[in-house]
């Protein structure tokens, strides 16, 4: 006979069970798609559009494209390190180096989606980074290293030297968020490889709260 | 009866999975934690690391903001203008809101806004009630401004309805009384709120502020404005000129951390303008001023008759005590080692220690202990200051480096514990604090002091470019202790010095202050343990202008004795709403001692309404008549993005790394887990 009080406690599991797997599964899902519109937004960069929102609310825009030829990683790095723009891509650090200048540029991305290719980066990996202008930079990794959250100086830029630096959480296959681990890479520049465009090259930092910009979002 | 406990078993454990899924990541206790618990229940967990603007994303245009600021100092008396210049440089209607510090003692009274050709005098109210005039004249599209109180040194002006393309005046007003210390005065006019470290647990969405409202800090989003980024044009550049007249012959004139021009107008007469026209408002302007050997003020006296009473303010200089016995003593020091110490502040701290420890004498003892995130300290008891144990600190403290967030609660008590409890008294017990104070949680830290003191007494050490003078002074106040500045590293030998001849000479306590005035009624009403050459200043309202104020005291095992006649004292404007402010801070502390607020507001109120001061319960607002914006108009409102104090580093206050891991993992597994239960379950139902 057929235990009613029992199937429903069943049923009572298995449906917060589903709404879990369904919340973690497009946790990922978003990441993936999201992406997929951020390679199309980036065409746009490409093509000399400024700020390309990759979908109209986006409040972040494509920064760079971040490719590991070697375990086929290609992802479109964004604006900004915040939860949310984390969510769709790899963020650019605020404060440090813009992509494709001069000084420390930090990346920043998921330990579960986008970096968790991360642990699998061996020294002298290479790591092409594409700007918005066309120009392509090589680095090669130098290095890894397990990190606490307050580790800032990770952040820093010595002056000297041309630094990519992509950073995660760690370990990696923890199933909690929020630890105070960190996992950093660093790769060094290589010369030059030239420009394969001709867009328009719009300095970065000036690209920052223009008025005009500001207003289009306002009355959003 | 067995399915009904598995029923309730199986609803509890689905309810604990849900919460634990939707629950914030606990932990995110720093500055930047919080950051990311902002942008959204969504994405929870995931962290951002600067602050970009309130809201991520939407870019608001603020209204630009210059600032004046005038100072006339007659003695040790200080008045000062400061005009703040809100233009709009949009063609859309704004509301600025501005987040600027004044000295902790200012009684801000007058509030002038002047829009166009029109000027309109401000009206001190209780805080909501300003806030909903304010509120009002901003719905109808009138032109209003309010000036709030956040913390004795904290201050929020908010203007609403800027019209395209104008620019409104904001003037406030505040008086002061210059600090004597060791034969030097000193005018302090600070420009910017440095950030401060917010602990606790997020309790509602940030508005203006880079960071949310906490259980422990419940106004952080008030105080936290934002922070220009760097490349991004300027905010806020300020002007300033002093006219001083001591009324003595100066032997110095000091100006440490600005590059000014001093000119000698006459007499005893001087102008001192910054250099240059428009400095960032990025440090602590001071100015310090060092009268004449045969001139230093001994005893001052000013008074002013206000609605039929009469207000005294006194200062009397007591006479230098002779020396003492050294006793051995237990120095702890506490050293702040989070982020916003980082550069210039933590080489400061450092030698400031360093120098501290070549002070002590075998016959001591001493810790030290740093904090940022968490607390360290060097020994796990203090030790006698042996060579091998001075070796040891030295080496420590040379290696301190300056990261994360400033959890000041454990090192403080860590600092003062075990000293309520057993009364050695052959042992002096001190405990030197050196910080920037960047904290929101002052009241909190105040009430641990005030509780677990004992027999310690506590000396707060401000360093950098922009320390929080309410922490450092409340804080040695509430610790019986004293507080110094360290603004520059050129400073500290001649700072820690000035404060161990504080340290090492006795101490005048007992003070008590007697008015031949039956109706007298003083502020503040216990006068607190001074130590060399620090004066007694108290103010009281009389019934009667003459008559004579006696104060007497101990020091050590002497007894002293000083009396002024009060109608000796120079009639001058102001002095009744000194001694308001000085009532209101005193009433104001009495919330550490177990007061309750409601009784503390009621006495604030009556007092600042009376005197049409700013304080944490009143606010002045001044309100045009006519409705300027059409209502179809929208109007944006915008915090007004101030400077990062100068030497900071930006990434080490706000730069924890970032937060890179959804709760992805944490979903899918607690969804595999419960699915698989269920099943186990359906299965058991069917089988049986």
């Amino acid at each position: 006979m057929r235990n009613h009080p029992v199937v429903i406690a069943g049923l009572l599991l298995m449906v917060p069970g589903a709404l879990l797997l369904g919340d973690g599964a497009w946790i990922w899902a978003k990441g993936r798609l999201a992406q997929v519109l951020l390679h199309r937004a980036w065409q746009r960069a490409r093509a000399g559009s400024t700020r390309p929102k990759p979908w109209p609310w986006a409040d972040t825009w494509p920064v760079a494209r971040l490719r590991v030829p070697s375990l086929g990683v290609d992802e479109i790095v964004l604006a900004g390190a915040s939860g949310r723009t984390l969510a769709f891509g790899p963020g650019h650090v605020d404060g440090t180096a813009p992509p494709g200048r001069p000084g420390v540029c930090v990346l920043s991305g998921h330990r579960d989606t986008h970096f968790a290719f991360l642990e699998k980066l061996r020294a002298g990996a290479e790591i092409d980074l594409e700007t918005a202008d066309g120009r392509r930079t090589r680095f090669r990794v130098t290095s890894t290293k397990v990190l606490d959250r307050d580790d800032s100086w990770v952040l820093e830029d010595d002056g000297d030297s041309d630094l990519l630096t992509l950073v995660t959480c760690w370990p990696f296959h923890a199933v909690a968020p929020g630890g105070p681990g960190r996992f950093a890479v660093w790769a060094e520049e290589e010369p030059s490889i030239g420009a394969t465009g001709s867009a328009t090259v719009v300095p970065y930092p000036l690209l920052r709260q223009p008025l005009v910009e500001h207003q289009e979002v306002a009355h959003g | 009866m067995r399915h009904t406990s598995i029923f309730i078993v199986v609803c509890v454990l689905g309810l604990v999975a849900v919460a634990v899924a939707a629950a914030p990541t606990p932990g995110g206790t720093r500055c930047l934690d919080q950051l990311g618990d902002t942008v959204g229940m969504a994405e929870v967990g995931e962290g951002s690391l600067l602050y970009r603007t309130a809201e991520p994303g939407r870019y608001i245009p603020a209204p630009h903001l210059a600032t004046e600021a005038h100072i006339v100092v007659r003695g040790i008396l200080a008045r000062t203008r400061v005009t703040q210049h809100f233009s709009n440089p949009t063609d859309e209607w704004l509301e600025g809101v501005y987040v600027f510090p004044l000295p902790a003692g200012a009684a801000v009274d007058t509030l002038r806004m002047v829009v166009g050709e029109r000027i309109i005098e401000g009206q001190i109210q209780e805080r909501a009630a300003a806030r909903r005039v304010y509120e009002q004249a901003r719905t109808e599209g009138r032109t209003a401004s309010l000036v709030e109180q956040e913390r004795p040194n904290i201050f929020t002006t908010s203007v609403a309805n800027i019209a395209p393309g104008e620019e409104i005046q904001v003037t406030i007003e505040y008086g002061e009384t210059l600090r004597l210390s060791g034969g030097e005065l000193e005018l302090r006019f600070p420009m910017v709120v440095g950030p401060r470290y917010i602990p606790g647990v997020p309790t509602g969405p940030a508005q203006l502020g880079w960071s949310d409202d906490t259980d422990q800090v419940p106004d952080a989003s008030r105080i936290t404005p934002p922070v220009r980024e760097p490349g991004d044009p300027d905010v806020n550049r300020v002007q300033l000129t002093v006219d001083l007249d001591l009324g003595v012959p100066l032997q110095a004139l000091l100006c440490p951390y600005h590059p000014v021009s001093i000119a000698h107008e006459n007499g005893r007469r001087y102008t001192v303008a910054l250099a240059k026209a428009d400095v960032p408002a990025d440090r602590d302007f001071v100015l310090r001023m060092v009268p004449q050997a045969t001139h230093e003020p001994t005893a001052v006296a000013f008074t002013e008759e206000e609605d039929g009473a009469r207000y005294v303010l006194v200062m009397l200089m007591p006479p230098n005590g002779g020396s003492e016995p050294r006793l051995p003593r237990e120095t702890i020091f506490v050293i702040d080692t989070s982020g916003s110490m980082y550069g210039a502040s933590i080489q400061q701290a450092r030698r400031a220690l360093l120098f501290a420890l070549g002070r002590l004498h075998p016959e001591d003892s001493f810790n030290v202990i740093q904090f940022n995130s968490t607390m360290h300290r060097l020994f796990d008891a203090a030790r006698p200051a042996m060579p091998a144990a001075l070796e040891q600190a030295r080496a420590w403290v040379g290696a301190l480096q300056a990261n994360g967030g400033t959890e000041m609660l454990s090192a403080l008590r860590a600092a003062l514990a075990g000293t309520a409890r057993g009364d050695e008294a052959a042992t002096v017990r001190q405990v030197v604090f050196i910080t920037d104070g960047c904290v929101g949680n002052e009241d909190q830290l105040f009430e641990v002091i005030r509780r677990e003191l004992g027999r310690s007494r506590l000396f707060t050490v401000g360093i950098g470019s922009a320390p929080n003078s309410h922490f450092m002074e409340r804080a040695a106040r509430f610790g019986r202790g004293t507080f110094s500045y360290i603004g520059s590293p050129s400073e500290v030998e001649e700072r820690m010095q000035a404060l161990f001849t504080k340290l090492e000479a006795p101490v005048l306590s007992d003070i008590e202050v007697r008015w031949n005035d039956p109706a007298a009624e003083a502020w503040p009403q216990r006068i607190p343990d001074l130590y060399a050459g620090e004066p007694v200043v108290v103010a009281a309202r009389l019934a009667s202008d003459s008559g004579e104020v006696v104060v007497t005291g101990r020091r050590g095992v002497e007894p002293l004795e000083m009396r002024m006649p009060v109608d000796v004292a120079e009639e001058r404007a102001g002095i009744a709403r000194l001694w308001a402010r000085r009532k209101i801070a005193s009433l104001t502390d009495q919330r550490s001692n177990g007061v309750p607020e409601d009784q503390v507001r009621a006495a604030v109120l009556e007092v600042a309404l009376a005197h049409h001061l700013v304080s944490k319960y009143t606010s002045l607002v001044a309100v045009d008549v006519t409705p300027r914006r059409p209502s179809a108009d929208e109007l944006h409102t915008a915090a007004v993005p101030t400077e990062l104090p100068a030497g900071w580093s930006r990434q080490h206050v706000f730069g924890s790394l970032p937060k890179t891991a959804t709760r992805a993992p944490l979903s899918l597994a607690l969804g595999l887990l419960l699915l698989l239960a269920g099943a186990v379950l359906l299965w058991v139902s069917e089988v049986r």
